[in-house]
């Protein structure tokens, strides 16, 4: 078992880590000799989509994946709170040595194309009738909040959204680490990814969280 | 935000994908406040890694609108830069020192507070104690 890192935060403004953060953990943990033997040598942009408190990005540098002091680590959430809040997890962690920036913003719409070598996303997954729309107000705790968990219809709004422009987002040897409950029927969806646009995907781990079931996946082009 | 992040970052807005002025933004040195990190250990072979990656013409550009003109219009080139792992242990002491300006550039100097635009749209983004925001309005959204 890798530590893992120490959050404390306010949960009414951002999301409290859970089953979901750490089943990612534990999938990173299992791929880290994949991600190390990919990487070698180079370089590594790593990207994560939604860090909120930032304990999956944490978690990463604390533990030198993928790579040892050869990667640099960018944060990207819609939430002002969790961006600031994933810089502060850092610090905490004594993470200050490692490349991080955060930015507020959309997934990967302010990103240039085709550089992100490792993307992480734990994506708001409920099944829900509507993504809530993006408050003008920092304030507006409670909707900042409900961004996190509510994905829109099968939960799966948002994830689309990242898997229709994953072309774009990874790099030629880029690799995605999705989470899924099974609500979002991922079954068929990596089905569609892979029959209809020839991505390759595996299952790296799944468990049951008290009526849910959650998954991880992993995509990339080869 | 980090100098080099500069260099990862384009405008937001879907339009300006097809064109070719959406990356780098535009940073208003005059409006930017820079700060200087000391801290940031020196790392030779993390700075060959990097420079291997970025684009060279984006740094030049982003590093004279923030007033510094002394970068070559080329990306240097190290003799030994032949990607095996001990590079570095094969740098001249002037490569040294070329690097090690890179990382006060690259790795030391951050945006605190300032704005940057997209050239193709103009949209302005701003960076408030060190994040940008690259939300955009509904309407362009
Ligand atoms: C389920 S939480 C995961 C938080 C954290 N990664 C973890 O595992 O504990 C989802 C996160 O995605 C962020 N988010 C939701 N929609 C987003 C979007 N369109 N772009 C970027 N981040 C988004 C939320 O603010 C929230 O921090
Ligand atoms: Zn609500
Ligand atoms: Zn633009």
């Amino acid at each position: 078992m890798l530590p893992t890192p120490y959050v404390t935060c306010d949960y009414e403004k951002v999301y409290e880590p859970s089953e979901d953060s750490f089943l990612l953990l534990d999938s990173l943990e299992d791929e880290q000799l994949f991600l190390k033997d990919r990487f070698k040598n180079k370089l590594t942009v790593v990207s994560e989509f939604g860090p909120g408190t930032g304990i999956v990005l944490t978690f990463m540098m604390q533990n030198h994946i993928p790579t040892m002091g050869n990667s640099l680590y960018f944060g990207l959430d819609i939430s002002p709170w969790a961006v600031k809040t994933t810089l502060e997890t850092a610090k905490k962690n004594d993470c200050d040595k490692s490349y991080l920036d955060c930015i507020q913003t959309d997934l990967g719409s302010n990103l240039r194309n085709n550089q992100v070598d490792v993307l992480v996303f734990n994506p708001p997954y409920v099944p829900a009738e509507k993504v809530p729309l993006v408050p003008a107000d920092e304030k507006d705790i409670h909707t900042w909040l409900d961004l996190a968990l509510e994905g829109g219809k099968n939960g799966m709004v948002v994830t689309q959204r990242v898997l229709d422009n994953l072309g774009n987002i990874l790099s030629p040897d880029g690799v995605a680490y999705i989470l899924f409950c099974a609500q979002n029927r991922p079954e068929e969806i990596v089905k569609d990814m892979i029959d209809n646009y020839s991505w390759k995907v595996e299952l790296v781990k799944q468990r049951k969280a008290g009526w849910e079931v959650l998954s991880v996946y992993r995509f990339s082009r080869r | 935000m980090k100098f080099l992040t500069t260099n990862f970052l384009k405008c937001s807005v879907g339009a300006c994908d097809n064109s070719n002025d959406n990356f780098p933004l535009r940073y208003e040195g005059s409006k930017c406040q820079i700060v200087q990190d000391e801290t940031v250990e020196f790392n030779p072979q993390f700075l060959l890694n990097i420079l291997d990656r970025v684009d060279w013409n984006a740094i030049v550009t982003v590093a004279r609108e923030l007033g510094n003109q002394s970068l070559p219009v080329t990306k240097p080139q190290f003799t030994h830069q032949n990607g095996d792992a001990n590079t570095a242990s094969n740098l001249t002491e002037d490569e040294l020192a070329v690097l090690q300006d890179l990382h006060v550039l690259l790795l030391q100097t951050s945006i605190a507070e300032g704005q940057m635009s997209c050239r193709n749209c103009n949209h302005i983004y701003h960076i408030k104690n060190g994040i940008p925001n690259l939300l955009l309005p509904p309407h362009l959204a």
